[in-house]
């Protein structure tokens, strides 16, 4: 590490030694039509190759340190036409640019958002951006686009079971992720208990997926970022998007409102079998005339998105963006006076400024809102339960880009969160006496961190990111600004974590197409889930570390070799890694969540590690009539905890052996596209009982070994048509035609275990002394059809 | 509840379908279970069985193999501070002698000849000991100090309209002020009037044949309250469904034979309330009964094992601080006082 840090510091004097015979070109890139700032456009002069430029960050900004004199300068975006830029420079120059879509390219599909050979170039490895438009061409259950199953597809990542839009990354459980929607995170990005993502896709721009060697702009969690950008707004014209299918529909409205300078979108979508169902529920019993005791049941979920940014000067911009999303489910039985509430959801806020102080140094600094909350309401005649649970968070981070030269691309910044937990309220009423504690049981905290990292270039072959993060968490004690500053001036050690966090990736390349890489980075988790059940449910309840729950860390070490063909037609790469997991957190058992209701929860769990290594392949076609890629993973997850499986090691739940994905885009015709998708897994591992034993009359069962059960292999084909006719003019409408699961495989979504009598019809019991214990297998989609009508105009 | 209501939506939402798969799956190691109680002025009393392998089928044959028989069981009495007081060797009964009607009745191991009630007391701790074969078994467990019900009285339920009269049983009851006062509630239908369905319009009792579990939980929530709560009529299995008992009123009916409507009065349920302040352990147990019965196998659920305070073995060593409240279903009764139960007429009401 040392040694890295002497290079650094070398490097950077040596560069700043350049800096007296250069000059620079700065600026910002957008897409001509609609005016959205485009994120990682490559720029680079024709001088020298394409590695030696840079690429446009988060907001659309660039920033090129070249050499005194003539230069073409090319910016350049897989799906939009290249321009070229012929400077001579003397002098610190700004230029903006905007790309118009290609002509030629326009109907011809790439799937990568990187530049040609990125993937070579970057120093980073684990990284991977999605294109929505691509997202948008994957089938989909019920025609529902979702961002988080098309990452799933990817190599390294894989779902919790059929049609769970949970993510796993290289074994780390679903709170591992650090899910960011315009900066600000989403604690559960889950609508319907995990079959459906909370992002709209329709306002989504960018997708950036973070598997391993994270940088030291990002932490917090131990296993990778979702990085999610929501569109700026048309700042051009008044655009209208929407879409009407099975389940939901969408509209999203976009344009200027003073053009060239600021613009909104505005995106909701709403699921409607709630509102398609009411008829039949309301439907009065045709013999008796009674009403339907269960006609105030239902469920739907509604998302609203929205997005206003203004540019001040062109030195500075704002932007405040927001999210809120519910999931509500009703179910009442009029009869029996029995009802039940649950709505749940989150809602985020964000108030970013852009400043650029120069054009080698910008700003953005972000003020962000996070609220996760659920609530479960449950009556019985005069007697009512709630508990709820959730957790707010107020952000400021503020991060800088400082772009010196062509060699170095330093970022540094701060982040400062202050955190209210919820973890779990209940109150209660019998008839007029109300059971509620005097106060909200609430848990404060404060998390921070500094960091810095610089992507430099050693040599023309050898390119290394490395970075520092040093974050700190406040746990108990006065929990507020001026205390955390207090505490870390005098390193108080009684109420605080803290931790350095290295970061770095190794690059060195082979050839113009063919590169190695290396990374190593240790993330330190202060925030957990706690989860009862075997998948991520809105029930789970985050909690804070304390004096007893100690923040999880993983370190994770990773090295691949990555290689296209044909001009970057063809991307492949083989990563290995191995990622050890520390202090992770599990329910005791026996414990349940309301054993902590109005308290801490401190003493409910208990802690082990765990261990994941793997081997990840990826071969993606970026161009031409078809493209698509296959995705190989294989890995080994295993936990160890001293209370769990008697002290055993067990596979963890999400423990893949083999996890194979293809997709496939075809262009059949001008206006028709065929898209595809094949997905093979390993079962998932459960836990069935081995014995059983009688009490009471009553049978009971008991477990052994922990997830020592494989359910069948998991695998499915979509496929999906998308008619889009060219030459529409002001109306655009398209329509897309999936289907799911097409072969119709029976794909496990839960086994359970039943004893029958005699008559094989209804369960038995042991007082008949007759019983004969059975398994099942339920699965829940068959091969499903359904149709999409989007439009735009 | 949560959880299987979750479960419950996701399965109706979607389509699913299911079948019968065939698992191998590994027999487990065979283990004791012990089904022990012990509460004031009565008795200590122990089932023992084995456990089996999970697929293995239950016949009436193989059913009564799985209880224990000649094992070495002792009781032993602990006082805070002068450590053990007392003991009590239970001896194996044969309860078929004084069930006439029962088929196969389970051995049970009890001391009814050397018992004194002052041997089972609120504020000790008991301490049991099984021996059998290779199995050495400890458990222990308390029973804690007893807090009554202040008032125990029936209502008619608001939204009744049959001829039934249908009433819930409620009370009245002040927490204590300290935590940890886990509450344990059982009944039995001690007289339920019902028409014979084969030889109307003669009516019968249709008992309950023993306590019901209703609920248990630690009093987290309603801590240092006083409150008006209600117990309805456990299913046949323990659990929490919103029973209701019959008063007595007229039962209209087809007539067989001549085919047409009659009427006959069956007279008032009687409900045996048992009211239990328990140990952590034994309200962990009974709360993981409840939570089984209520859950029904809820795949979502992290699979864990019951709760049990038995050293080397499964099941439960239960201490009940226990009332009991005996309740004619008759609209608008108020009880003030617990109904006392006396060994040995009384045995068969708390088992």
């Amino acid at each position: 590490m040392k040694k890295i840090f002497f290079i650094f510091i070398i490097s950077l004097i040596y560069s700043y030694k350049l800096l007296a015979q250069s000059y620079t070109i700065s600026g910002y890139v957008q897409e001509e039509s609609n005016g959205e700032s485009l994120i990682g456009v490559s720029v680079y002069p024709n001088s020298t190759n394409k590695g030696k430029g840079t690429s446009t960050n988060q907001y659309g900004f660039y920033s090129l340190t070249l050499e005194k004199g003539d230069h073409e300068i090319i910016y350049s975006f897989i799906g939009l036409e290249s321009i070229t830029k012929k400077v001579n420079l003397q002098n610190n120059l700004e230029i903006n640019v905007s790309l118009k879509e290609s002509n030629t390219l326009l109907k011809e599909i790439n799937i990568t958002e990187d530049g040609l050979d990125k993937n070579v170039e970057k120093s980073n490895m684990s990284q991977v951006k999605l294109k929505i438009k691509n997202v948008k061409s994957i089938p989909a259950i019920l025609g529902e686009i979702d961002v988080l199953k098309t990452a799933q597809l990817l190599p390294g990542i894989s779902s919790g079971g059929e049609g769970n839009s949970g993510l796993y990354v290289r074994g780390g459980g679903p709170d591992q992720n650090l899910v960011l929607l315009d900066e600000a995170i989403v604690y559960n990005a889950a609508h319907l208990f995990g079959f459906f993502s909370v992002f709209n896709a329709d306002a989504i721009k960018d997708i950036n997926i973070i598997k391993g060697g994270m940088p030291a702009e990002f932490g917090g969690r131990l296993s990778s970022v979702l990085d999610i950008t929501m569109k700026d707004g048309n700042n051009k014209n008044f655009q209208v998007d929407g879409g009407i299918g099975l389940l939901s529909s969408r509209m999203t409205l976009q344009g200027p409102i003073q053009k060239d300078k600021s613009s909104f979108i505005i995106s909701g979508r709403r699921t409607y079998v709630d509102v398609l169902s009411k008829p039949f529920l309301n439907r009065k019993d045709p013999e008796t005339g009674e009403a339907n005791p269960f006609a105030e049941s239902g469920y739907y979920f509604y998302d609203l998105t929205t997005k206003l940014n203004y540019r001040i000067s062109n030195k500075d911009r704002l932007f405040l963006s927001g999210y809120f999303g519910r999931d509500v489910f009703n179910f009442s039985d009029n009869e029996s006076g029995f009802g039940v509430q649950i709505p749940w959801g989150n809602a985020t806020t964000s108030l970013r400024w852009n400043h650029l102080f120069n054009n080698k140094l910008f700003m953005n600094s972000s003020l962000i809102f996070t609220d996760y909350r659920f609530e479960f309401q449950i009556k019985q005649s005069d007697f009512q339960f709630n508990i709820f649970s959730g957790i707010n968070d107020w952000n400021q981070k503020t991060d800088f880009l400082y772009i010196p030269n062509q060699k170095h691309e330093i970022k540094f910044g701060t982040n400062f969160t202050y955190h209210i937990f919820t973890p779990g309220n209940a109150t209660g009423r019998a008839g007029e006496v109300e059971f509620a504690s005097d106060s909200i049981f609430r848990q404060k905290s404060n998390e921070a961190a500094i960091y810095i990292s610089d992507d430099f270039e050693l040599n023309d072959n050898i390119k290394i990111n490395a970075g520092l993060r040093y974050s700190s968490f406040q746990h108990s004690g006065n929990i507020n600004p001026f205390e955390f500053i207090k505490n870390e001036l005098n390193l108080d050690t009684s109420n605080h974590y803290r931790h350095i966090e290295p970061r770095i990736s190794i690059r060195h390349k082979l050839n113009t197409s063919s590169s190695i890489k290396a990374s190593f980075s240790q993330n330190y988790q202060y925030v957990h889930l706690a989860s009862t059940g075997s998948l991520s449910l809105p029930t789970d309840l985050w909690i804070p570390s304390s004096k007893v729950i100690k923040p999880k860390f993983s370190n994770q070490y990773a090295s691949g070799y990555f290689r296209n063909f044909k001009d970057n037609m063809y991307e492949t790469s083989v990563e290995v890694y191995y990622k050890e997991m520390n202090n992770l957190i599990e329910y005791k058992e026996g414990i349940l969540p309301e054993d902590n209701t109005n308290t801490s929860s401190d003493n409910s769990f208990t802690f082990g590690d765990g261990e994941s290594y793997g081997v990840e392949l990826l071969i993606r076609k970026n161009s031409g009539k078809s493209t698509g890629w296959i995705g190989y993973t294989w890995s080994k997850t295993t936990q160890l905890f001293e209370d769990i499986n008697s002290g055993n090691p067990y596979p963890a739940k999400y423990d893949r052996r083999h996890d194979l994905s293809a997709t496939l885009n075809y262009q059949l015709a001008e206006s028709w596209m065929l898209s595809g998708v094949f997905v093979y897994a390993t079962g998932n591992a459960l836990t069935i009982p081995t014995e059983r034993y009688v009490i009471n009359g009553e049978i009971y069962t008991q477990f052994n070994e922990r997830n020592s059960f494989r359910m069948i292999p998991y695998h499915r084909m979509d496929i999906g048509f998308t008619y889009d006719p060219i030459n529409q003019k002001k109306f655009n409408s398209s329509w897309n035609f999936s289907i799911y699961n097409l072969y119709n495989r029976k794909n496990p979504y839960f086994i359970y275990l039943d004893v029958v009598n005699s008559n094989d019809d209804v369960s038995g019991s042991i007082q008949e002394g007759n019983i004969t214990p059975k398994a099942y297998q339920v699965s829940i989609f068959p091969i499903l059809p359904s149709i999409t009508w989007n439009f735009s105009f | 509840m949560k959880n299987k209501l979750l479960y419950l939506l996701i399965i109706s939402t979607f389509f699913s379908c299911r079948e019968e798969i065939n698992l191998e799956l590994p027999t487990g190691e065979e283990k004791l279970v012990i089904e022990g109680k012990i509460e004031p002025g009565f008795p200590p009393y122990v089932f023992i069985t084995k456990s089996q392998g999970y697929f293995e089928e239950i016949d009436s044959n193989t059913f009564s193999d799985l209880f224990v028989t000649g094992a070495d069981v002792w009781v032993y009495k602990r006082d805070a501070i002068l450590g053990i007081i007392d003991s009590l060797k239970l001896e194996e009964f044969d309860l078929s002698n004084l069930l006439a009607e029962e088929s196969f009745t389970p051995p049970i191991y009890t001391n009814f000849t050397n018992f004194n009630p002052s041997f089972s007391q609120p504020g000790y701790t008991y301490k049991l000991s099984v021996v059998w074969n290779d199995y050495n078994i400890n458990a222990t467990t308390t029973i804690p100090n007893i807090t009554p019900l202040d008032s125990v009285f029936v209502r008619q339920t608001e939204d009744t309209t049959d001829s039934y009269k249908r009433c819930e049983i409620r009370a009245i009851y002040t927490d204590p002020d300290s935590s940890g006062n886990n509450i344990l509630i059982m009944s039995r239908r001690s007289e339920h009037w019902i028409i014979d369905e084969d030889q109307y319009p003669d009516i019968i009792n249709d008992f309950d044949e023993r306590l019901l579990l209703i609920d248990c939980g630690p009093d987290v929530l309603i801590n240092n309250s006083t409150f008006e709560t209600f117990f309805p009529r456990p299913s046949n299995n323990g659990g929490f469904p919103n029973g209701t008992y019959r008063t007595g009123g007229m039962k209209i009916f087809i007539d067989s034979i001549t085919n047409e409507k009659d009427s006959i009065f069956l007279p008032n349920d009687v409900v045996i309330l048992k009211f239990c302040q328990v140990d952590k352990s034994t309200m962990q147990f009974y709360r993981d009964v409840v939570r089984n019965t209520n859950a029904g196998g809820n795949p979502f659920s992290e699979p864990s094992n019951m709760v049990s305070n038995i050293e080397g073995g499964l099941g439960i060593w239960a201490g009940f601080g226990a009332v009991y409240y005996k309740v004619p279903v008759i609209i608008d009764t108020v009880i003030l006082d617990k109904t006392e139960f006396e060994f040995p007429n009384d045995i068969f009401n708390i088992l």
